[in-house]
């Protein structure tokens, strides 16, 4: 009932994306953007670039996950439509999980992107791929958990702009953390290291999602 | 046990209980001055700049101390919709941002002399500065809506996944500066604790455990009237069974 | 019961009861508090103080309950743009476990079949609202409320808004209609006077 509901919710969300393009036409963009500033500040040499390359790719990341949280919210207060799906006789953690799977999938695909621009802005070379991947989903799921939770509370009217990121921001250190570390030792090939990372990273999705669900409720009622 | 949790808070928080509670903490702290400045000898190797730490400990416990408060007031609001406990949970956090932010510059003011530099990220230190910025967004929360009830439900909410998260950033931290082996030969404690450094300690911990109770006497009282002052500002619309 | 938004009463010691199957018409000057008690009622915001039952289901631990059997027209109609008028409908029947048949059903009682497959985006007023209506269709349920339904229509859509309500207390369902203009006069509702939050006249 409950992942039915969720999986309801997520394929709207998702559909609204891809007609409004709003992944493609913002996101990817502002990505794009923010690295490029970052080359910029950090370079040109190519050595702190290397060495930063990971880290980089998360604050893209994060910020991204902060613009599309607010993003699926956003959508909701076009014509008071949260104000429905709270009307409707559903679980509530329903929209939390078809909220947060539908800016993971989101912010997948965007990470992707990301990759690619990154591997050549920054010749990031990578030994174990297959980890990096995980440590990327395993992150954005964390993000995205944490993003689609306050996301509600972003949208209130009187919400001033700065106290949603101010709220992720320090909620999701871990994530951080924990995703540069893996992603730096799994581009090094590293990886015995890169899966108590991952664990972390898994830790922290169950933490916020079990969390997530039991809470979202009451964010929602009036 | 909520019934003698409340039970409990209602005598603290009677006019005897502040009053007593007052002389208690100046007493303590008074007592606690004289272990940490005069009673407990200087670090062997630190020398006199290590007292910090009978301040720092203490306004550090306090900062987690005061959070988890917050915590179980969030929950309890949760589940009784009583307005005493948003009042408890507000009530800790604005002390404990205060503890919390003194916490970190005692342990900056510690850190210099002692390590060369204001900031090492230091796991604990660092994890105190994300419990700040925590404690700053649960009371920003706290700001967005003037809606009593939603602005006590979204603050509970923020209180209680703060919290949560808090042992994870300290796991990640911990776990992360492991990996730098750093110059840090001293980590902001002394080498070994004993005897009478320890009497100090301890005697620090109470002494401001002791005040936080007084000063959420003070702040409680304070938020009893704002509630009451509302109260009667509807009262001719409004008959309310309390 | 009462509702507060801050420190401003929007409800005050409200007291009325309605019985099943009736129809009434709540009417009032503006800020009397009309929507406000609509709202409670559906569930959509909660009493500062004070309760009450609807269909038999308590306001404050069973308002799942409630949602299953009510639906709420107003002037925002809730509905996601970038969808298309039948997607929006599929959207709840899917969330709700609603026979799917009903969504064509309901877009030709409203008369939009056509536009069924366009997005919500490029519709007026009238037409989202239509939408609106045949939402109500689909989920057809016990209490119908309606907070100015007709205001800014055309009259297609103010005519099927009234063919809406007219069917529902045909049906035996419950309908609280707050509005300026007479709605459906033939249904004969009891008329429930509100003023600056408190019920003046309960018909």
């Amino acid at each position: 009932m409950l992942v039915g509901q969720a999986s309801v919710i997520a394929r709207k969300d998702l559909v609204i994306e891809v007609r409004g393009r709003h992944a493609l036409g913002t996101l990817l963009p502002f990505a794009a953007t923010v690295l490029i500033a970052f080359g910029f500040a950090f370079g040109p040499g190519r050595d702190v670039l290397d060495r930063v390359a990971p880290g980089l790719l998360w604050m893209a990341v994060l910020f991204s996950a902060v613009i599309a949280s607010r993003r699926a919210y956003q959508v909701e207060t076009e014509d008071g439509a949260l104000e429905g799906l709270l009307l409707a006789p559903i679980d509530k953690a329903a929209v939390f999980l078809g909220k947060a799977a539908a800016v993971t999938l989101e912010l997948l695909a965007l990470v992707l992107a990301v990759l690619v621009l990154v591997v050549l802005l920054f010749d990031l070379s990578v030994q174990d791929p297959l980890l990096m991947v995980a440590a990327f989903v395993l992150g954005v799921v964390g993000l995205a958990a944490v993003g689609s939770l306050f996301g509600v509370v972003a949208e209130s009217a009187r919400t001033r702009e700065a106290i949603f990121p101010m709220l992720v921001l320090p909620l999701v250190a871990p994530v951080l953390i924990a995703g540069v570390r893996a992603t730096d030792l799994a581009a090094a090939g590293r990886s015995s290291e890169v899966l108590s990372w991952l664990g972390l990273l898994a830790a922290f999705d169950v933490v916020f999602l079990s969390v997530g669900v039991l809470v979202f409720g009451y964010l929602l009622e009036d | 046990m909520a019934a003698t949790a409340e039970r409990a808070l209602g005598k603290a928080t009677s006019r005897n209980g502040e009053r007593t509670l007052g002389v208690a903490s100046l007493v303590a702290l008074a007592i606690s001055a004289l272990l940490s400045l005069v009673v407990a000898p200087p670090d062997a190797v630190q020398g006199e700049v290590q007292r910090i730490m009978y301040v720092h400990v203490p306004a550090a416990w306090l900062a987690y101390l005061s959070f988890f408060v917050v915590f179980g007031a969030s929950i309890a609001y949760l589940r009784t919709k009583k307005t005493r406990w948003d009042r408890v949970a507000a009530a800790s956090a604005e002390i404990g941002v205060l503890f919390t932010a003194l916490a970190i510059a005692l342990g900056m003011l510690w850190g210099k002399p002692v390590w060369g530099t204001w900031w090492t990220w230091d796991p604990r230190l660092t994890t105190t500065a994300v419990l700040l910025l925590i404690y700053i967004g649960y009371l920003a929360v706290r700001r967005i809506t003037d809606n009593p009830s939603r602005r006590a439900t979204w603050a509970a909410v923020v209180g209680i996944v703060g919290f949560i998260d808090v042992p994870i950033v300290h796991l990640s931290v911990v776990w992360w500066r492991s990996l730098h082996q750093g110059p840090t030969v001293f980590r902001l404690g002394a080498p070994e604790i004993q005897g009478t450094m320890l009497l100090a300690l301890l005697g620090g911990v109470a002494a401001f455990t002791i005040t936080y109770a007084y000063l959420m006497t003070l702040r409680l009282r304070v938020g009893r009237l704002e509630e009451r002052e509302a109260r009667e500002a509807l009262s001719p619309i409004v008959e309310v069974e309390r | 019961m009462t509702r507060l938004f801050g420190a401003s009463p929007a409800l005050v010691r409200v007291d009325l009861s309605i019985r099943r199957g009736e129809a009434v018409v709540l009417r009032g000057p503006n800020g009397a508090g009309k929507s406000t008690l609509l709202r409670v009622v559906a569930t959509a915001l909660s009493s500062t103080y004070g309760g009450g039952s609807v269909l038999g289901f308590d306001l404050a631990t069973e308002r799942e309950e409630i949602r299953r059997r009510c639906e709420l027209l107003t002037h925002r109609t809730r509905l996601y743009e970038e969808l298309t008028a039948r997607e929006n409908l599929e959207l709840f029947v899917r969330l709700l476990g609603l026979p799917a048949a009903r969504v064509d059903d309901a877009l030709e009682r409203v008369a939009l079949a056509d536009a069924a497959g366009e997005r919500v985006r490029a519709f007026s007023a009238g037409m989202r609202q239509k939408v609106a209506v045949a939402r109500a269709l689909v989920r057809d349920p016990e209490l119908l409320l309606l907070d100015e339904p007709t205001t800014g229509l055309d009259d297609a859509a103010r005519t099927v808004v009234e063919r809406l309500v007219l069917d529902a207390a045909a049906a035996g369902h419950t309908v609280m209609i707050a509005t300026h203009h007479p709605v459906a006069p033939e249904l004969g509702a009891r008329v429930v006077t509100m003023r600056d939050g408190a019920v003046e006249a309960a018909g």
